[in-house]
């Protein structure tokens, strides 16, 4: 009797973390999707740059403020922007991998308890 | 190239399929949601390039109201448009020649609407992936249902 307690009290345990597992891969989805997004955007911004001129004139808006940038300058910065925001997604992309391997490896642990307490409810019907 | 995938629906079960039909379905509304924006977007881009291009015909020192807030105009003079300022995203401005800058709304529009007529490519593959699994769904039941 109280190997079935403590069995479904390690169940809920388990069952917990699992749901804090999904949480926290949800939460990484959507901030991946944010950096893609921005990725995306800030590559249009270089193909931009690209096609100007040395002389052109690029401007930033920083707040209200919009500040004449030099041309050179304007490309490191997006480049740079660009480096980081691929570096936090393949950063990312590791945690997701490392914690879809959590997830299912709960699965599994969750689906045997499960199968134990059933054995063990079966084998007390009986008797 | 059809009838592999149906065979495949085929073979699974009914919670099987249900819930496959359930997450397609859920993919076909993202994605017509993208559509939509898309479509947005391009239409906000055609408003823009029509604009450059009444500007362009419009004189230098012409009267116009310039607008400071959604209901505040103030009256100004129109200065030289031959330059524009382009804003590219992320929050840099690009200052063009009136021509560069119709020819950039042009870019923009036409790389739009290629993304809108890939996207609208796979859209309707997923949709019929769904409808098949809907009908195949259907028939299941159907068949499970008269031996009750």
């Amino acid at each position: 009797m109280a190997a079935v307690k403590e069995l479904t009290r390690d169940l809920e345990n388990k069952a917990n973390d699992f749901r804090k597992l999904e949480k926290d891969i949800q939460k990484n989805q959507q901030v991946k999707k944010k950096y893609t997004i921005q990725l995306g955007e800030n590559e249009l911004v270089l193909k931009e740059l690209d096609l100007l001129n040395e002389d052109t004139n690029v401007y930033k808006l920083i707040g209200p403020v919009l500040v004449k940038q030099d041309l050179a300058e304007a490309n490191a910065n997006v480049r740079k922007r660009i480096e980081y925001i691929s570096a936090e997604l393949k950063r990312l992309d590791g945690t997701l991998q490392d914690l879809q391997e959590k997830l299912n490896s709960k699965q599994e642990s969750i689906a045997k308890l499960q199968q134990r307490i059933q054995t063990l409810q079966a084998g007390k019907a009986k008797a | 190239m059809a009838a592999t995938p149906r065979m495949e629906l085929e073979k699974m079960s009914v919670e099987h399929l249900r819930g496959l039909k359930e997450q397609v379905d859920m993919e076909v509304n993202l994605l017509q949601d993208s559509l939509n924006n898309l479509r947005s977007a391009n239409a906000r881009l055609e408003i823009a390039s029509a604009a450059l291009q009444d500007l362009s015909v419009r004189p230098q020192g012409k009267k116009m109201l310039v607008p400071l807030t959604a209901s505040l105009y103030v009256p100004g003079k129109l200065d030289d448009s031959e330059k524009v300022l382009v804003d590219v995203g992320t929050g840099y401005f690009i200052e063009k020649t009136m021509v560069e800058g119709k020819d950039y709304c042009e870019r923009k529009i036409a790389l739009l609407k290629s993304n809108y007529d890939q996207l609208l490519e796979v859209t309707a593959k997923k949709r019929s992936i769904a409808d098949e699994a809907g009908a195949i769904l259907q028939a299941k039941l159907k068949h499970l249902a008269p031996s009750q």
